[in-house]
This record gives structure tokens, sequence and C-alpha cells, in this order.
């Protein structure tokens, strides 16, 4: 049965629609963490060893993350391989779609970003310990929270930070309202709904987790720094 | 019908294929004094007997009923399927809508699954497996109750009706990006499934069609809604969305 | 070589005939069944319906159809709606009444004990369509909506939409396709048939054309039914489908199967007029637009202002007022004949001056946009693609247009045509509608003849045979696949100067001219001439382009011109026979004071049965007389 599923176009489909959601709920849990750095060093170290306080428990939400990101890319690539192999030979003329939204054209765009940008974003803050050389912000050691100040005072750090969060703001638009087309919600009474929470849930999440760096960067970074501290 | 019909002129880039296993190419034609009122096939036609009388082959295109109903004629004008026009097939679109001088690129529907058989004629008998997978209710002639025996809700008969106009011409192949069948099979599955008639083999039609449409190599939905803007009868998406819903329902509670 | 006509009508009341059939008819058993084979040519509603419904019973079918899927065929296009005597609507509507309107609408040209047949497996019709998920109109108790259309004066016609034959089609295609699934019907699409193979007089077996391959196939059977449509097309603009042909039955026709009543043609008055020389059909707008839409023309000759210009009082809503009983729902021969009327007093509109309005203000007025929306919604949008012109702000304008042919090939009460073991229904064949068909009747006989009559009535004639094992390597299959092949060649071969669309519209424009909604004896004797004419000119000087062996659309349509170019002369011959005006056969010799069509009981109630005798050769007549025990012949009267 799940086998069937599995190898059927709606059942990779749906997977790929539900190891998203449990993404998406997953970032909006992490911006709110992120949000913290707001409060200050206190604040924001706290949370970090709150999180850490979970120990065995952490590692298995991280596999679970890690495992809902690689179905979710592996499906996508199987569909996606069938889906260039379906057309056969291209039309000469490119298909006219005027009423393809951006940010679904620009989905693989912002997919392969998201995947360029997870790979870094992981060996720059998880897989990378705080300690002096990269956490002290003027003289005063900060633990994650300096790591993260350093990291966003570096113009490329930050940019590369915010291009990726659009890249998830865009990916999202598309993508929510799209998990519930897949799972069957569609229906005249509450789509339209759906097609704006999809909006705002996108517009949101890349808001939020851009507002860090561009904090850091133009407050935290510029003429006071060590304020800061 | 307008009282003063204007003539136009248009270049044509046109695919032409021999047959199957022919690779084919763009050839180029004028088509010239085309009556604005006549329709795209009748001014294909012209061309068509412009080439005869020049001994060329002329440019081969499904066609029937030409009233917009039967689903053979079809192809892809300037990256359109059935041209610009929204809700028209070929046969309907009329050369009001082109103006004079315009280039047009006429290209057959392309799928993998519905190959090419001669310049814009495809292969859709894909459409009839998928249907022979399912898309029936078995019930033997003369073996049924009376008609009004069966009530139906209005808005559910309009909703199958409004799925079950499909007329199977395959433009939501053509115009997907992916070159999925989705929006087909699932005005197919949403006819029946709406309807209590429907019902004893809803699990099993779902699953029997989705499993053909798979085996026959259309591609994925990737929900870009591109075979709701290009369905001349306008079906919308919201079969495919049921479909999704009743595949997943099938799949897991059917022992099928 | 002359037979008698055996119309094999059962003994007894007309409305125990067909029960009594049932039980006389011998039965093949169950497990014999399968040791047969059927041929269905043609997947349209009779055609698709007879190899579903053959199959499930157990005989082995091969479905044929010269469309890429069996769904296309042109039942598709009809509009309106399917008749039924259901009385679902309480209005006084009854199985006799269904027949006795049938009958009278055929203007006493038909067979009672078929009529009578029909109507009663209407119902059957209906119940098998919704169980088989047709989407009809609905009410909002849940309960089937009907309307009443063309002519009717109850509500009996159910309807989806203006699709009806879509969603017919469509129920039909899907009980097929359940039967391909089992692998008891094998389906070829892309094939037309060309040829028929007749072994000891009985019909066994096909020749037809591969139209991708090019190839020539022999398929060989039991019995072969041609469900094939009609021929409409022989007038090069109607508004059948580009494919719609009469190769089929003329081809049997050729091999010994009698033509019937060629000469009744139906004219439907709701069409979009012709509006230019490229022209390739036309396009019918459903008569149901006549419920509420109100036929005119200016008072004045050319009046040339628009519609909204002419007051009230200087319109001549003419059917209103001739005939005040059945005003804009008189039968389409009527309608279209008064539409030529006015046009030919010069009261038409439009460009051309052929074309009369047909408007739809007062109805919006009294029932809202919204309801006329609701009713014919997709109606107004074609004619607004088509046109240009919106009938929610302008009137419609339409024209009388070839729409439905009531001849066919010639067949007993059985279906039976004059070839043993080759059936004929729908549209092909000529049983049911005599000289006028009745709006919604199309699709109602369709399924009829396929769902409940040929599949009881050829078990019939099976179980009553001793056939022998034949093949394709048969001396008469071999010589008729020949026969196809040396024809598509000689077609290739002429590589004359005129092309073949070009011959198609002279016959077409001819037969308009002379042929059409009214006819003279001088006209028909000059088409008579004429025609032999063009078709030795066809044969020396067409131009069919390309090879044999290949997807040839210039070669599968000069074959049908060919054979349009031999069956229009026999139309015309009938014609010019039937000296009386009946339905839509309308001799100019023979009317009322009043202008109306003018019967002659006397010496026109048969049916005229014509055999082959060669290309060119004066066909032989024969009739079959027509009995009327249960309605009374009457003038038809809609005043």
């Amino acid at each position: 049965m799940l086998k069937k599923y599995l190898s059927s176009s709606i059942g990779k489909k749906q997977i790929v629609a539900l190891t998203g959601l449990a993404m998406v709920l997953f970032l909006l849990a992490h911006l709110a963490g992120n949000l913290l750095i707001f409060k200050g060093a206190d604040a924001y170290n706290a949370y970090a060893a709150a999180l850490k306080e979970f120990g065995a428990l952490l590692w298995v939400a991280r596999l679970g993350l890690i495992a809902m990101f690689f179905i979710h890319f592996v499906f996508i690539f199987l569909l996606v391989k069938q889906n260039r192999q379906a057309r056969g030979v291209q039309y000469s003329e490119p298909l006219h779609a005027n009423t393809r939204s951006l940010s679904t054209k620009l989905m693989p765009v912002s997919g392969t970003i998201l995947l360029a940008y997870i790979i870094t974003h992981l060996m720059d803050f998880t897989f990378t310990h705080s300690n002096i050389a990269n956490a002290t912000v003027c003289g005063d050691y900060l633990g994650l929270y300096g790591l993260v100040v350093n990291h966003f005072s570096n113009p490329f750090g930050s940019l590369w930070y915010v291009i990726a969060m659009f890249a998830v703001g865009f990916h999202l638009t598309h993508a929510v309202q799209s998990v519930a087309q897949t799972f069957g919600w569609n229906n005249s009474k509450y789509t339209p709904f759906i097609k704006k929470t999809s909006v705002v849930v996108g517009i949101g999440i890349a808001a939020g987790f851009a507002a860090v760096p561009i904090y850091v960067f133009f407050l935290a970074c510029g003429t006071s720094s060590c304020t800061l501290g | 019908m307008s009282n003063a019909a204007k003539k136009i002129n248009l270049n044509l880039k046109v695919w032409r294929q021999k047959n199957a296993e022919d690779k084919g190419y763009f050839d180029v034609y004028k088509a010239e004094g085309i009556d604005q009122d006549a329709s795209f096939l009748e001014m294909l036609d012209v061309v068509n007997e412009g080439l005869s009388k020049q001994g060329k082959d002329p440019i081969a295109f499904d066609h029937d009923c030409r009233e917009g109903i039967c689903g053979m004629c079809g192809a892809v004008v300037n990256g359109h399927a059935h041209g610009p026009k929204a809700k028209t097939t070929l046969c309907q679109l009329h050369m009001r809508t082109f103006s004079n001088g315009q280039t047009l690129v006429i290209e057959p529907f392309r799928s993998r699954a519905l190959p090419v058989q001669k310049d814009l004629i495809v292969d859709r008998s894909a459409f009839d497996r998928v249907i022979a997978s399912g898309g029936f209710i078995s019930v033997r002639t003369g073996s049924v109750q009376d008609a009004n025996n069966i009530p139906v809700e209005k808005k559910s008969a309009d909703l199958a009706f409004d799925a079950a106009s499909c007329i199977g011409c395959a433009a939501c192949v053509a115009a997907c990006p992916n070159a999925s069948a989705m929006l087909f099979v699932s005005a197919k599955v949403s006819h029946l499934a709406l309807l209590p008639q429907g019902q004893p083999e809803r699990s099993r039609r779902v699953l029997g069609m989705v499993e053909q449409m798979d085996t026959e190599g259309f591609g994925n939905c990737s929900n870009e809604y591109q075979c709701e803007a290009a369905c001349p009868k306008g079906i919308s998406v919201q079969n495919i969305a049921r479909m999704n819903r009743d595949y997943a329902h099938a799949r897991f509670t059917s022992e099928d | 070589m002359s037979k008698q006509l055996e119309s094999h009508i059962p003994e007894g009341p007309v409305k125990d005939k067909w029960t009594k059939a049932k039980f006389e008819n011998k039965l093949v058993n169950p497990a014999n069944k399968r040791k047969f084979k059927v041929l269905v040519v043609g997947t349209g509603l009779a055609g698709a319906s007879a190899a579903a419904t053959l199959s499930e019973l157990g005989y082995q079918v091969q479905s044929f159809c010269f469309q890429d899927s069996p769904r296309r065929a042109h039942s598709i296009a009809a509009q309106g709606g399917i008749n039924a005597a259901k009385n679902y609507q309480g209005d006084g509507d009854s199985v006799h009444r269904l027949f006795y309107d049938t009958v009278k609408g055929g203007d006493f040209r038909s067979r009672e004990a078929n009529v009578h047949r029909l109507a009663e497996v209407s119902s059957n019709i209906v119940d098998q369509c919704v169980a088989q998920g047709v989407p009809f109109a609905r009410e909002y108790g849940g309960l089937l909506d009907n309307r009443s259309f063309g002519g009717a004066q109850v509500s009996r016609t159910f309807y989806a939409k203006g699709q009806t034959g879509q969603q017919l089609l469509i129920g039909a295609y899907s009980a097929l396709m359940k039967e391909v699934s089992t692998g008891s019907v094998e389906l070829f699409t892309r094939r037309e048939m060309l040829e028929l193979v007749v072994i000891d007089g009985k019909a066994r077996g096909i020749i037809v054309r591969n139209l991708i391959t090019g190839g020539m196939e022999t398929y060989m059977g039991d019995a072969v039914m041609l469900c094939t449509g009609g021929y409409g097309n022989v007038f090069y603009l109607s508004t059948n489908a580009m494919g719609s042909n009469v190769t089929a039955t003329w081809r049997a026709h050729k091999k010994g199967a009698y033509f019937a009543n060629p000469c009744y043609t139906q004219i439907h008055p709701t069409c979009i007029p012709v509006h230019g020389e490229y022209q390739s059909k036309l396009t019918l707008m459903s008569e149901s637009l006549r419920n509420d839409g109100r036929v005119w023309v200016p008072e004045a000759k050319n009046d040339k202002r628009k519609a909204s210009d002419i007051p009230e009082e200087e319109r001549d809503y003419y059917l209103e007022r001739k005939y005040p009983s059945f005003g804009n729902l008189v039968p389409r021969d009527i309608a279209s004949r008064n539409a030529k009327y006015v046009c030919d007093e010069g009261k038409g509109v439009g460009a051309t001056g052929l074309a009369v309005y047909l408007d739809f203000s007062d109805s919006i007025k009294r029932l809202g946009q919204k309801t006329i929306e609701n009713r014919y919604g997709n109606l107004f949008d074609m004619y607004e693609q088509i046109t240009g012109s919106s009938p929610y702000e302008e009137p419609m304008m339409i024209y009388p247009a070839v729409h439905y042919t009531m001849g066919g090939l010639w067949v007993d009460y059985n279906l039976m045509t004059s070839i043993p073991g080759l059936f004929c229904l729908g549209e092909a064949n000529f049983s049911d509608h005599g000289a006028n068909r009745l709006g919604a009747s199309a699709l109602m006989q369709g399924l009829s003849d396929g769902y409940f009559v040929a599949p009881y009535t050829l078990g019939n004639y099976l179980a009553q045979q001793d056939l022998a094992q034949v093949d394709a390597t048969h001396p008469d299959a071999v010589k008729a696949l020949s026969s196809a092949q040396e024809r598509i060649d000689k077609l290739l071969a002429i590589k004359g100067e005129r092309t073949v669309d070009d011959f198609h519209k002279e016959l077409g424009l001819l037969l308009w001219d002379k042929c059409g909604m009214s006819r003279n004896e001088a006209g028909l004797k000059e088409a008579l001439v004429k025609i032999p004419k063009i078709r030795d000119e066809f044969w020396e000087n067409v131009n069919v382009m390309g090879s044999p062996g290949e997807l040839n659309q210039t070669l599968e349509k000069a074959g049908r011109v060919a054979d349009f170019l031999e069956f229009g002369e026999l139309m015309v011959k009938d014609a010019l026979e039937r000296k009386e005006s009946c339905g839509g056969h309308f001799r100019e010799e023979s009317q009322t004071e009043g202008g109306e069509a003018l019967r002659d009981d006397e010496n026109f109630a048969h049916v005229a049965a014509w055999e082959f005798n060669g290309v060119g050769e004066v066909p032989i007549l024969h009739k079959e007389a027509l009995i009327f025990e249960n309605v009374a012949l009457a003038q038809r009267s809609y005043k």
C-alpha cells in the first residue's frame, strides 16, 4: 500500500507537501527563537542553553528535521526528473504563462538557493561552536549571541542570509497554498483565504528572519557596536 | 459577421513532421487575405488549399465538429494551447483575435505520453486507456432503477456537470510546464465522485485511473494552474484537489 | 436479384408488438454468445451503446471509428436534449403521446411499429443514462428537470445545459470503455471502413483503412453493425462534423443494402448564418432557444436599420402570426421554410439578407438575465465567439442549415438491412423519424437502437444461422480488399488540377439550390444532369496529394467526396420520384393554398427503398407501404 502510494505521482507530492509543512512549522519556531536577539545577549543565550538542555531529544528533533529535509528534497528530485522527461520534445516558443506567479516560476531557483544556504547555515551556526575567537564582541565573550553578531557584521554573511531568507519567503508564498491543494483542501469558500495566508506566511518568515542580520549589521555593528555588549 | 470584415496577412511558422519516427522541423508559410471572421482552422484550410495547388503536402491537423465540443482540434499557437483566447478551442478561435502582419508559431501539443503522429496531429489514446482503467460506473444495460429514484443535490449535480464538460482535448497537458494530465484525470474522477451513482466504485476508480495516468508517462502536478487557464471549458483545479484527497483516502482505506 | 421488402413487423396491436417480438425472438445460449463476433462500425450514441451492450451480453465485439477516440463521434455535438415519456412533470405525457407526436411530427412517413417501440424504450434510456452518471439538469429537490422542446406540447425533454449530446456520449463511451477494460471489446480507432465483405449473401466482414499507417486491414465476424451517422455533408456546408460521411453506408448500398428515403433531409431553423467563402461548416444553435426567443424580421423590405432601432409595430413576428397555437415552437421544417420565405421576400437581415432575428429581450425582461444565462449561457457564449456579437444585447441572427438526415439504409423491424447480417443503427438507418425528425429525438433513437433494440434482434438473427468459418483469406474478403485498394490508387493517380474541396463545394451548392429547403421538378432534373458531370470531372481532374501508405487527410476526404458524388445523384432521384411534399421534403408542385406541405397519401404513403444498379445507372425502386392503424392520417396543422 505504502509502496504504491509512494510510487504514485500524487503520493510523492503529498510527501513533499507533508515534509514541507513540517519544515514550515519548524521555521516558525526557529523564528520565534531568533527574534529573542532583540531582547539582548542574555535572553538569546538563555534560549540557546535551554534548547541544549533537551540533550538527546534535541538530536532526535534535529535528525527528524534532517530527515524531513532529505525526504522533501529526494521526492522533489524524483518528481522533477519525471517532469523533465514528460514533455519529450520541447516547445520552440516558450509556453505562455502570465497566470503563473513569480514565486511559482522561481520554485526551482528558490529551492536551490535554500539547499545551498542550509548547508552553509549548518556549518556557520549549528556545527560551529562559539569560542573566544569567534564570539567575542568588543572584548566581551557573548557565546552564541556573539557568534551571530560577528557573523552578521560581515557584509557577505548578512547579504547571503538576507538573500536566502527572501528565497524562503518566496518559496513559501507558493508552497503553503500548494500544500492545501495537494491535500485536497480547495474550495471556493476558503481557498482565497488560504492563498492570502500563504503570502502572509511567506512574507512574514522572510521579513522576520531577515530582520536579525539587518538589525545586527546596521544597528549593532554600526558606529557604536560595543554598546551592544 | 461584423459588417466590414477585414482581411489580414499573417506569417506562419508551422511544425512539420512526416510521421511518428520523423524528427520534424519548422516551415514558414504566408497566409494572405485571411478574413477576420474566419476561424483559425478555416485559416489553415485556406493555407492548405494554397499548398495543394502548389503541389505541396498540406498541413495535417486534427479537427472534426468545429464547434468546440468534440475535442479533436488543438495546437499551441505562440505558446498558448488553443491560441491566446481564454476558454476557446482552436476551431472557435476567430481570426479577429490576430492583427495584420503578425507571426504565428504553430506547434503540436507536446507530451511524451501524446506522441506526434504527423504535423500537428498527436496520439491521445493515453486518455482512452485512463478511462478504461476505471472512468465508468459499472451498470449493465437495462439493470437499473427509475431515474428519479436517485435524487442528486442540485449543487453536486452542477459540479458534476462542470467536471463532465471536459472535452478531452489535452490542452491541459500541453499547457502544463510538466506535461501533467491531472486536470483531465481529475475532471473525470470528480464527475463520478460527485454523484451518488459513482460512490460504489469511488476508491477503485481513483486508484486505477491515477495508476494508469502515471504509467502513461505524464508529468506531475506542481500546482501552477496553467491547465485551468488553458482549458477551453474552464475546468477548475478544484477537481485536482478533490482527486488528491480521494486518492490518499482510497489508498489508505481501501483494500485495492 | 431483386428481393421482396419484408419488414418483419410483428402481428398484433401496436403496443404489444415489441413485447411479442422480444418473446418470439430466438435466443443465443449465454455460453454460445462468446463464439460470435460482431463488428460495430462507428462509436456515436448508437455504435458505442450497441458495442457496450453486446459485450455485456457476452458477444465478442470489435468497435471501429475514424476519430482518434470513440468519444469524439458527432453525437457529441447535440445540444438540446433527449425525449422520454416519463411524465415526470405530470403534464399528461405518455408512451402513446410520444408515439403519436413522433408519427405526426414525421409527417406520416415512418413505421408506426418502430416509432411505438422507440417511445416505449425512451424511459429505459433515461434510467440507463442516469445510472451511468450522466449529469442531467436537476431541480432543487434533487429530481430531474425537463423542458419542452421543438414542437412538443409537454415537457418531456431531459437535458444537460447545452451539452446533452456530449454527456450522453460520454455515458455510452464510458460503458464502452468498461467493456474494453474487460477485454471483450477490442477498440480500433482511426480506422475508416471502405468496404463491406459479403459472403454467401451475408455480411461477414469489413475492410478498413488504418488512417495513421495507411495500411488496409480486414476484419471478419458473424455480423456487422453500421452506426455511421447521416449524410448531411453531401451539402458541403452543414452542421455535421467535418468527417461525417456516407462512405460506410454507401459501400454497403453498393453491396446490396437498399437505401431508403435519401431525399429526407432536415434543415434546422436555428443556425448561425453563412458569412464567407472560406466557410467550412455551419454552427447550430440549439432550437431550445426558440422556447424563450422570438423570431422576427422587419415588416419593410430591405430594412437596414439596427434591430434596436426598429420599433415593435414595424416588426413581423411571422411564426407567432401564422401559427398562433405553436408560435415559435413549430416543427423544424416549418420554421425553416418560413425563414426562407421571408428572406426570399427581401425581409432578411444581416449583411447577406439571409438571416432572421431570434430575440431574447422579452424573455430577459420577464425572467431576468440570470435565468436566461442559466438556460442558454453556453450557447450565447458560443454565438458571441463566432459572430462577435452578444445575444444579451442584440438579437441573434439565425438561418436554416442542413442538420440531420432522416433517410438511410433500409432496415426491417429488427434493424437489419436487406443484406442478412448487416444491421444499421441510429441516424444511418431510415426508420423512426419519417420525413421530419422532432427535436430531442435523435439522441433517443440512437440510444434506443444501440442499448435496447439491436442487442435483442441480433441474437434472433445469429440463433438462426449456421455460419461457415471464414477469415481474411476468403476470396470475397480478398476481393473486397483489393477493390478498396484499387480505388485509393486510382484517386492518387489522377493528379489533376482541382482540389477535393473544390468539387465538394460545387456539389454541395448545387444540392442546396436544387434539392434543399424547397425542390421542384425542373431543378431536380437539372441536378440529375449536372451531378454525373461533376463526378466525371472529379475522376479526371481531382488532385489528391501524397501517398497511400501514410496519414493522408486529402486522400480520406477524396474518398468521402467520391461517394457523395454517387450518393447525391440518388438523393436527387428520390426527391424527383416523390412528387408530394412531406416533412423536410418540400416539392413546390405540392402545397396547400397557405403554402404548407401537401402530402399525397394515396400515392406516396410508402418508404422508397432503392437498390443499387451500377454507378450512373438507374437504381431500382422498391416500395414498402406504410400502414397507419393507430394514428389517423391527417394534414399536419400547427396553426
